[in-house]
């Protein structure tokens, strides 16, 4: 598969417009976007069905917890971007630490979600309560799946970054993996008002 | 404008839009709040996609498809939920 895709749009200003990172992660992401779809419109239409259940369930939910966990995972995707753009201009030793920022960062969403799920099962909330809570372990468990693959991502690129093994023409899989991170923060900020603000 | 300075201004966006969408949901659960909310979630998608995936520079293409699904998503949510407001 090739690197990147470049398209000559105009001849005279602006020449080409560049898809970073590997073309088959945006078919990946395409994949998965459309998987968080589903579930969320699932979510989105058990609440019209139940709308009662859904208020009574988001009661157990802290917006506050959520708030926190958005800012965690987006301030990883600040860093990761950072990165990126460190080892464009070949300094790939600071794209490395920024990479490890990005995950520190992710870490403190692991930490609060985590502590989120305990809340709930030790209150007895688990999947089988009802509906909402059914949905909402499926939801957001799949995407905390994706946040943890993400980390494993993360670890290997700060650890790539390290070694000097991307350089400002030759970083495709550093851009796929931080793409990938991206398509993470991108799922989030759509499920985080669906699961924990719109009452 | 620097690149860095490019991805630091979408986080500062994406944080206010963050705290005020929370703040809008507990100001009440009308049609109007809803809507609310998802328009702030559209910004921060279109802030993740041209900002930090860095589409904006992406084939149009490409960039329509990804921006194409947060719209999608705010309205068939905003579809689902106004049925039981």
């Amino acid at each position: 598969m090739s690197t990147s895709l470049e398209l000559t749009l105009r001849p005279d200003a602006s020449p080409t417009r560049h898809l970073p990172g590997d073309l088959a992660m945006w078919f990946f992401i395409l994949a998965e976007l459309t998987v968080f779809a589903l579930l969320l419109l699932t979510f989105a239409v058990a609440q019209a069905l139940q709308p009662q259940l859904f208020h009574d369930g988001r009661q157990f939910l802290d917006s506050s917890t959520g708030l926190a966990l958005t800012l965690s995972l987006l301030t990883s995707g600040l860093f990761a971007a950072l990165a990126q753009e460190q080892v464009r201009q070949a300094q790939a030793r600071r794209g490395a630490w920024l990479l490890l920022a990005a995950l520190l960062s992710a870490s403190v969403y692991v930490w609060l979600k985590l502590g989120e799920y305990s809340h709930l099962a030790n209150s007895g909330l688990g999947m089988e309560h009802n509906t909402f809570f059914t949905l909402y372990w499926i939801l957001t468990g799949f995407h905390f799946v994706h946040v943890l693959l993400g980390l494993v991502i993360l670890s290997w690129l700060a650890e790539r970054c390290r070694q000097g093994a991307y350089g400002p023409g030759n970083c495709s899989a550093l851009e796929s993996g931080v793409l990938y991170w991206h398509m993470v923060d991108l799922v989030w900020v759509l499920l985080f008002p669906l699961v924990y603000v719109l009452n | 404008m620097s690149a860095s300075t490019t991805l630091i201004a979408c986080w500062l966006g994406l944080a206010v839009l963050s705290f005020a969408s929370v703040q809008l949901g507990s100001a009440g659960a009308t049609l109007l709040m809803v809507c609310a909310v998802l328009l702030a979630a559209l910004g921060k998608a279109w802030l993740i996609a041209d900002g930090f995936m860095e589409l904006r520079h992406a084939p149009p293409m490409w960039r329509w498809l990804i921006l194409s699904w947060p719209v999608v998503m705010a309205a068939g949510v905003l579809l689902a939920l106004s049925v039981s407001l």
